[in-house]
């Protein structure tokens, strides 16, 4: 049975974690806690040589702990041996499941010692929060295969009963990555798509993108859920999506523009959800993309709302949006420094954006930082087209100066 | 999921072969039901656990893969249920109670669903029935009733046999009432639906059919502690399926999406883009193309036009063809570079790219260029003509796209493209 073992380096890396403690569950019920932790010490030495030997070391060591402290309880939880299996599943079932589950908190507070340790990202806490307590159920559940796998083993199959596992194993991963692809599909779609609206102007090129970083920033600041987070840096990505039917002409159109022309900017919020409408988004993303440009004092478009009727998220995306124009370079007026623009959406807390989150989005700037990058410079002897962010900013500080005079 | 879209449940009309898959289903049922009445029923307990494992997972339904059968978790109880042996289980069922308890647990599973108003469908759940009785069949003729798990090799490698041929003559007999079906529905050729219907099979199918293994083996070994043991490993690989589907319902939609703004932008008739997409689908399924490439080629007819996007004006009512062909060519050039940029559309982006090409400065010479390409350019072409705006008839249509073969446009595309609007195809 020990043989086990010979075939574990050769299952592929990726499978290798969650074979490794199936396989360990059900060496426990098939020869015993010690040839489980042998089994564990054979393959730490048969690790990839590409692995520098600290972390070749640490993942030996751990994974034959692990092992060892599962054994221990399902050893003193009375674990039923070998043929005792099929005569007592009820106390296979629970013994193993206690051993794993020893097995996952000795395993999470080893990492949370590492990540201690180097004191870098993550923290240990995020770690235990994001990574460890969300995917703990599913492992647990995993591990009633190893329970499977020891009895598929003593009915006879012997080294088959490891292919019968591994089929359900593989596929649940294989889901797993799809998943990711999928995911990364989308997002990748999506700015290859904002970037050809943005072509349209050659100074607005990255805003979107620019803004969805910002609302990032800002939203892991707020400490949203993970969902809420994805949906957020969507919306701010997708904000400004309905300028795709606004007429290039316009958008392009040096000066200043009539009262229709106004009107067929200020229609595109609107045109953003017609658009998005049929993706399956949180709700928030779409209320986000039509009330980005709402003003906090009930002045902006297109509802007139004020303070907290407009949504949160469209709050976010409000200030985010406001402090990355002034930030970049308009061909009518250089970029403004990060400092200059913080102060300016301080001034304006109060009339244009929601004060709290002003002050939440400022700290995390002063924090983090911002990069702002390299930009065409401004071309004063042009008379040319006055971004939408600017006309919406106003006379409170916002665009004070070059487009002032438009409202 | 949405109560506005038809529910498919029991529109005869619709069905077409569906009705002949129905009917059998049905007498299968109904002698399998008097067949165990007559005999009683053996080992109870099993019966009605399989029983309810077989009406939940008919109840919770979703997409997996491309497949249509949308609950996996009854398939697997009922193959399991199928294969079940000693020593746990005395009695063994019989192949009748085998379809008796599946017809029963399918029954009770629909019920639910339709007073929810929530899509079912009849035939597909007569497909399990089946496949199911194919199964049960094949491996009741490979094993004898007293044949038992006893830990010896040779007894576990018998079974164990019988149940990979049990469950393949399952996959198969599905797969190929699943061709026949697609072959009737989307007119593809029977080759092609059976080759993809294969290719689902070993994906989806293989990780059920394995299911089902594990479940009679546990069953047969330790008894009712099997099934939930084995449902719950089960049940989440079925959620990681379950965010893959609603990921990939969610990039399909952004990729609509995306080409919608092309008509918000006024760049093309509303609905345009779908109607070209719906024709290139009806012509990629008569050529029989694989569902990888059926879907490249779908995005394609989609965004073919996104590239107008990064050009100054909107031409009148949209029609692309009113415009030169180096402006149509452009355009197509930038739509592609822009699909490109996304890093995951590739074989999308050399389609759209290649679309606004005449055949014979194209493919005819250049064995690269995908017939995709050519597909969509006869698409636009044809949609310019009937759809909404100009409204010519089909046949006028058909008429001045052939007087294009050879130069502009794909013998082999028009040729289908006769067939499908033979065949009754409107916008
Ligand atoms: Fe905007």
């Amino acid at each position: 049975m020990l043989a086990g073992s010979v075939m574990r380096p050769r299952v592929g890396q990726v499978y290798r974690t969650s074979l490794d403690y199936v396989l360990v569950i059900a060496l426990y019920l098939l020869s015993g806690v010690g040839s489980a932790i042998l089994v564990c010490a054979v393959g730490a030495l048969s690790q990839d040589r590409r692995h520098p030997l600290v972390k070749k070391i640490f993942n030996g060591a751990q994974s034959v702990l692990c092992a060892a402290a599962g054994g221990l309880v399902f050893h003193y939880t009375g674990g039923p041996r070998a043929g005792e299996v099929l005569s007592e599943p009820w106390d296979a079932i629970w013994t193993t499941t206690a051993a794993n589950a020893t097995w996952l908190v000795v395993n999470a507070v080893l990492l949370c010692l590492v990540l201690f340790l180097e004191g870098g990202q993550p923290s240990p806490t995020t770690f235990i929060r994001k990574v460890a307590l969300p995917t703990s159920p599913s492992l647990l559940g995993y591990g009633l295969l190893g329970m499977l796998l020891a009895v598929a083993w003593l009915s006879g199959l012997g080294f088959l009963s490891i292919l019968l596992i591994f089929v359900p194993l593989y596929v649940s991963r294989w889901a797993l990555s799809q998943y990711e692809a999928e995911r990364r599909a989308q997002a990748a779609t999506m700015r290859a798509f904002i970037q050809v609206i943005e072509t349209k102007d050659l100074y607005t090129r990255g805003h979107s993108e620019r803004v969805s970083e910002g609302v990032g920033l800002l939203g892991r600041h707020l400490g949203l859920s993970d969902d809420r987070q994805t949906a957020l840096e969507h919306a701010g990505l997708l904000h400004d999506v309905g300028k795709v039917g606004v007429p290039t002409s316009i958008i392009q159109k040096p000066g200043r523009l009539d009262d229709s022309e106004m009107d067929a900017i200020r229609l595109h919020p609107a045109r953003g959800v017609e658009l998005i409408g049929n993706i399956p988004f949180l709700e928030e993303v779409k209320s986000a993309v039509l009330h980005h440009h709402e003003k906090y004092d009930g002045t902006g478009y297109p509802a007139g709302l004020g303070g907290e009727n407009i949504p949160y998220f469209a709050r976010i995306i409000g200030i985010v949006d406001a402090f990355d124009s002034l930030t970049s370079t308009r061909s009518y007026r250089p970029a403004r420094g990060v400092e200059e623009t913080l102060d300016i959406l301080l001034q304006d807390r109060n009339t244009h954006f929601d004060p709290l989150l002003v002050d939440a989005f400022v700290e995390v700037i002063r924090r983090h930082g911002w990069k702002t990058l390299d930009q065409p410079a401004p071309d004063g002897s042009k008379v040319v087209a006055i971004d939408h962010d600017d006309l919406s900013l106003g006379s409170g500080g916002g665009a004070t100066g070059n487009a002032a005079g438009v409202e | 999921m949405n109560p506005g879209q038809p529910i498919e449940g029991l529109d005869l009309r619709r069905m077409g072969s569906g009705v002949v898959i129905l009917v059998v289903g049905g007498i299968l049922a109904a002698v399998a039901l008097v067949a165990t009445l007559r005999h009683g029923v053996t080992e109870w307990s099993y019966a009605l656990v399989f029983g309810a494992l077989i009406a939940i997972g008919e109840t919770v339904q979703f997409r997996v893969d491309r497949s249509r059968n949308r609950a996996p978790i009854a398939t697997s109880a009922a193959l399991g249920y199928a294969m079940l042996r000693g020593p746990s289980v005395g009695m063994p069922p019989e192949l009748a109670q085998v379809i008796a308890v599946t017809a029963v647990a399918t029954a009770a599973g629909i019920v639910p669903r339709a007073i929810a108003g929530l899509r079912w469908d009849i035939v597909v759940s007569c497909r399990r029935g089946i496949s199911v009785a194919c199964a049960a069949a094949v491996f009741e003729a490979l094993t004898r009733r007293d044949l038992a798990w006893n830990g010896e090799w040779v007894e576990a490698l018998w079974i164990a046999g019988a149940m990979m041929a049990g469950v393949l003559s399952a996959g198969l007999s599905d797969a190929v009432i699943g061709a026949g079906q697609a072959t009737e529905r989307y007119n593809r050729p029977f080759p092609a639906a059976l080759r993809d219907e294969l290719v689902v099979m070993t994906r989806i199918g293989m990780a059920m059919g394995i299911t089902a293994i594990l479940l009679a083996t546990g069953t047969s070994l330790i008894g009712h502690w099997a099934p939930p043991v084995v449902i719950v490993p089960l049940l989440l690989t079925q959620f990681a399926f379950r965010r893959f589907a609603s990921a990939q319902r969610t990039y399909r939609a952004t990729v609509r999406s995306m080409a919608r703004s092309t008509e918000i932008a006024g760049f093309s008739s509303p609905g345009q883009n779908a109607r070209t997409a719906q024709l290139a689908v009806a012509i990629g399924n008569d050529l029989g193309l694989t569902p990888a490439r059926m879907e490249a080629l779908e995005y394609a007819a989609l965004l073919s036009g996104v590239g107008q996007l990064a050009l100054a004006d909107p031409s009148p009512g949209g029609a692309s063809l009113l415009r030169t062909r180096e402006e149509r060519q452009r355009a197509a050039e930038i739509g592609a570079s822009v699909i490109e940029r996304s890093g995951v559309l590739d074989h999308v982006a050399e389609i759209v790219r290649h679309s606004n090409d005449p055949y014979r400065m194209g493919r005819a010479n250049n064995p690269g260029i995908p017939v995709e390409s050519g597909i969509v350019n006869v698409a636009l072409a044809y949609e310019q003509l009937v759809g909404e705006g100009t409204g010519q008839s089909p046949d006028k249509a058909m008429e001045s796209i052939g007087l294009g073969i050879g130069a502009e446009y794909d013998p082999v595309v028009v040729e289908s493209l006769r067939r499908v609007i033979g065949r009754g195809f409107r916008f």
